[in-house]
């Protein structure tokens, strides 16, 4: 499958954190053909297995979460209130349909937006919060199946954008894809480790999805690939660009011979990367993974996306190319 | 079990000191469970063997909120800071009892529109106690620096209400003493962990399951119930309508495996339940699913109108039915 | 027991070594104490542990300092070839202007800030944000910077150490002053019942880390985080707020964020400070955390007990102890070994 097409079949999956069979499905079935091993983790990760000469355990991590909605109160006449599942900007969610996954079925709804015609005048330049969005589902056939508990998500739809793309859930499904070309990659070039190809959960929530399956296989070394913010200025931060290649992260969570080995096999192979300075946390699964059992040397590689925690986020495909070979390179080299 | 409330409730055990509590549901267990042990943070284990080699395990936080001694005057007034998630403005003219002595606490105020302001901005560094001491080595004789405190209020109970301080969580031990009483010859073992320091970021649960395998953890706690005047908008919880299945709240997500075993179980033994989404907070499910290789968890909650305050209230009905869920949840195959 | 002379202070303080860079205080306590302990061993983290075995080794006793400071790490070559940076760990943007600085340990550089005559009124009033600071390291070009610098490099302050009026000044203390009394312990050369590992830990200052991977390896029974704290006694503060104050012997922990101590262990600490008539002081406020909420809270459960050099203006190039504050943390931490099994028992 080319990049795009597996891009469009990871994004169209719904799947926010703890609720991630349907894109491990899809996982699954896309990685199966390239590896000796494939099974599922309890805490809802997916574990891909490539044996290589048994001499480490490189484990590499995606989360396969996106964020989402809960239903967290029905109000009357069909109105619904939702609770945010990760971060999600309330702007982001005016004017959407929805989808919520009830016991019967999927029921769509909208959010919707006062008309200028209604507004008072205090109201006029108001920014919602989440306890002034309703959503609509009165419009469902389903809508009095929909009850406290159920999983939503904001509907997307995929486009190919000149030769970038755009959909939702890139955060995190575009590593997730860059991790499943990887895997491809290893029937031609061989792998060194034993390599992991984790599809963990939660990441949204920081939930324990990523620590737990680090900790059941006793990593030497871990990469964890998600995506960081392109073409955003960040003060004092060096701008990271969309199709310059996957970036490395540089900091205390990171290990640093770690990161040295990256850049190495970057260089050698002609893989273009970026760096992000990270002093603090990375705020992704790296944090904890590096934290397990006796200390595991982990590495952040990031794919730059554009409109992150929108549907309409936005990456390279390229980049994701270019992250798949450098992954496949590094389970290679001696680590 | 509205004498084992009472009597829990009414009992001293802030975080890091909940020892006194601990005893009592010893005492309340004795007979029905085949062992029990501390840990090394000191939460209190207990088990009842099953008749296969699966394992449950089920939380309840045996701490409560409280304040701390930080200073003392040469008049013998105390500086308190607080322990755990309180509003300053709940201690405001209300009591603290500490082991030997119990205070008022009250806010400074030079002039009267200093006052005004203190009160409105209300801050622990403008509270002091005063237990009735005239310097400072009678009130060091009685409380010394370092010493817990918690609200002096009492238990009572209204029509099918139940009101006292540290619903929060000791209705969640009671329940549990209640499941261990009720259980004959149970599938699976039972563990219960009865944890400390919780209420000051969740201590004691990301250890106590750590010496034992269970396939799932269930932490019982309270919930805010929104069902009074102008409650929360976001919430759906009511007292009288059953226990919450926790789906979310601030700091974890129940595992959707366990979330169906205790539908499953709360149909099974007919007892209404409903379904939570907490807009923020946390239970201890969140720490036991972090333990090792990860543990699948969930939260049923109690839901509880006045959350941290010394009149925290629940409907007996709701704590009755989680015992019968729970009860029927062993039962169950995990 | 020797007389305690600070030792090693001075050069501790004056070691760069922000959270994530801290090899170069590794390699010198590495150096200072491995002919006085039974093994050493660095982690994958890279803390450093050695291991002292016991007269009757019951059980295990895991004394920690951390070794990381705050300091910042270079996130930009800008085109002047000045460099951008931010903090890593908690440090007071008010605190750094106008310092003289080094990068990786070695190169020099200043933060420099634009002349007073030349900024308007509110600029004056205005606190200095990190986003318009740099790091001027006499370079022209961001190539010439390019060539010295990479993105990711620590920066630390470069201040010295001195020690007058029985007072040292210098930076780091937090926990330097820490890492200097497990020193001292360790040059008593003396054994003790339990089995002692003395745990000098990386990251701190960013989340408690470096800890973090220590249940995993040593299974310990018991920990004593020893930590340079916040002192309070300044004159701005009235005295119930201090939390701690110089010259009054370490500070006792009871509580801190994220954690009660065990009851045990600190009762324990104030009964051998009593016994041997050790001066001493409460910690009297609750904020800031220590490694000790780490250790509760991984594998099967760390009890730990605190104890503090009080420190004034931590977190700052430029803070303070008192070297008999720091003795007094010495006898007491060496009288607690001594007591063997009785402690905490």
């Amino acid at each position: 499958m080319d990049t795009v097409s597996l891009l469009k079949c990871l994004s169209s999956a719904d799947s926010p954190s703890g609720y991630e069979n349907e894109v491990l499905k899809v996982i699954e079935e896309n990685i199966k053909p390239y590896v000796d091993s494939v099974r599922k983790h309890k805490m809802n990760a997916l574990i891909a297995v490539k044996n290589g000469q048994n001499v480490k355990k490189l484990g590499i991590f995606a989360h396969a979460d996106e964020i989402g909605f809960v239903v967290a109160k029905l109000e009357e006449r069909g109105f619904l209130r939702v609770e945010p599942i990760g971060g999600i900007d309330p702007k982001v969610v005016i004017s959407q349909r929805i989808k919520i996954f009830t016991k019967q079925g999927v029921a769509t709804g909208v959010v919707g937006f006062l008309p200028p015609h209604l507004q008072k005048d205090d109201q006029k330049d108001k920014v919602p919060d989440y306890n002034d969005i309703y959503v609509d589902v009165s419009c469902s056939p389903l809508s009095e199946a929909v009850s406290v508990g159920d999983i939503c998500v904001i509907e997307g739809r995929c486009a190919s954008l000149g030769d970038k793309f755009s959909g939702k859930a890139l955060d995190n499904r575009a590593s997730c894809a860059a991790l499943i070309m990887a895997a491809s990659k290893l029937e031609i070039i061989k792998n060194r480790a034993d390599v992991y190809f984790i599809f963990s959960s939660q990441e949204e929530i920081a939930g324990p999805g990523a620590v737990s399956v680090a900790y059941e296989l006793g990593l030497d070394e871990a990469i964890v690939v998600d995506v960081t913010h392109g073409n955003e200025h960040v003060p004092q931060m060096p701008q990271i660009k969309i199709s310059e290649g996957p970036v490395l992260a540089v900091g205390p969570v990171i290990n640093r011979e770690f990161y040295k080995v990256l850049c190495d096999v970057a260089k050698r192979h002609g893989v273009r990367t970026q760096i992000e300075p990270t002093p603090g946390r990375s705020h992704t699964d790296t944090d904890e993974v590096q934290l397990t059992r006796s200390g595991i040397k982990t590495a952040l590689i990031s794919i730059p996306l554009m409109y992150m925690h929108t549907p309409v986020e936005l990456v390279d495909p390229r980049d994701v190319e270019e992250t798949a070979r450098l992954l496949a390179l590094t389970s290679t080299v001696n680590l | 079990m509205i004498d084992l409330i009472k009597e829990l409730t009414e009992s001293y055990g802030p975080s890091g000191r909940e020892e006194e509590v601990q005893k009592i549901v010893l005492k309340y267990l004795e007979g029905h469970i085949d062992g029990h042990k501390f840990d090394p943070v000191g939460n209190l284990l207990v088990w009842k063997r099953g008749r296969d080699d699966k394992e449950m395990l089920l939380d309840a936080h045996i701490d409560e909120i409280g304040l701390v001694v930080t200073n003392i005057d040469d008049k013998g007034f105390l500086r308190v800071e607080p322990v755990g998630g309180v509003s300053p403005y709940h201690y405001v003219g209300q009591r603290v009892k500490f082991p030997k002595a119990t205070g008022v606490v009250y806010y400074e105020g030079e002039t009267p529109e200093e006052q005004k302001k203190n009160l409105s901005n209300l801050a622990f560094d403008n509270l002091f106690v005063d237990i009735g001491a005239g310097d400072r080595s009678e009130a060091e004789s009685l409380v010394s620096i370092g010493t817990f405190g918690v609200y002096d209020s009492y238990f009572y109970k209204n029509g099918n209400y139940l009101t006292s301080k540290s619903m929060d969580d000791r209705v969640g031990c009671a329940v549990l003493v209640e499941v261990f009483r009720n259980l004959k010859d149970p599938r699976h073992t039972v563990i219960g962990s009865f944890s400390v320091q919780e209420e000051i970021g969740l201590v004691g649960a990301f250890v106590s399951a750590y010496s034992f395998s269970p396939q799932i953890c269930i932490a019982v706690d309270v919930t805010d119930s929104a069902d009074h005047p102008k409650g929360l908008k976001r919430h759906a919880m009511a007292l009288g309508k059953g226990p919450a299945i926790k789906i979310k709240d601030k700091m974890s997500i129940s595992h959707r495996k366990v979330v169906e075993l205790l539908e499953q179980a709360a149909q099974k033994a007919n007892v209404p339940y409903q379904k939570e989404v907490l807009t923020f907070g946390g239970t201890n499910a969140a720490a036991l699913q972090r333990t090792k290789e990860g543990i699948p968890s969930a939260t049923l909650s109690i839901p509880t109108r006045y959350v941290h305050s010394p009149s925290e209230t629940v409907s007996l009905s709701d704590v009755e039915g989680a015992v019968k869920l729970l009860v029927s949840l062993v039962d169950l195959n995990i | 027991m020797k007389g305690v002379k600070a030792l090693y202070l001075k050069e501790l303080s004056e070691l760069d070594g922000v959270s994530g860079d801290e090899g170069r205080v590794r390699k010198f306590i590495e150096e200072k104490i491995k002919d006085k302990v039974d093994s050493l061993k660095v982690d994958v983290l890279g803390n450093l542990i050695a291991f002292k075995k016991g007269t009757r080794s019951n059980r295990k006793f895991v004394l920690t300092a951390h070794m990381d400071e705050v300091g910042f790490m270079v996130t930009n070559v800008e085109d002047d070839g000045t460099l951008s940076f931010a903090p890593v760990g908690g440090v007071d943007p008010r605190v750094v202007v106008g310092k003289p600085v080094r990068i990786n340990g070695e190169l020099p550089g200043v933060i420099g800030y634009k002349a007073i005559h030349l900024q308007k009124k509110d600029e004056l009033l205005a606190s200095p944000k990190f986003e318009n600071l740099r790091v001027h390291i006499g370079a022209r070009s961001k190539e010439e910077a390019s060539r010295k610098v990479e993105l990711g490099d620590y920066i630390s302050f470069a201040t010295d150490f001195r020690s007058e009026n029985s007072r040292a000044t210098g930076k780091a203390f937090d926990d330097r002053a820490g890492c200097a009394v497990l020193m001292e312990v360790i040059e008593q050369e003396q054994r003790y019942e339990d089995d002692l590992y003395f745990a000098f830990l990386v990251q701190e200052e960013p989340g408690l880390r470096g800890s973090a991977v220590l249940f995993e390896q040593l299974q310990p029974n018991i920990a004593l985080v020893i930590e340079g704290t916040t002192a309070g006694d300044d004159p701005g503060l009235p005295e119930h707020q201090w939390a701690t104050h110089l010259g009054d012997g370490p500070a006792v922990t009871f509580m801190h964020r994220g954690y009660v101590v065990n009851k045990k262990i600190y009762e324990s600490i104030l009964q051998v400070a009593q016994k041997y008539d050790i001066k001493h002081q409460y910690k009297r406020r609750t904020a800031g955390g220590t490694d000790a909420a780490r250790l509760a809270k991984t594998g099967g459960g760390v009890p730990a007990g605190v104890i503090s050099v009080p420190a004034r203006y931590i977190h700052s190039p430029l803070s303070m102890i008192d070297l008999g504050d720091f003795e007094n943390t010495v006898k007491l931490v060496s009288n607690i070994l001594e007591e063997g099994e009785g402690f905490a028992r």
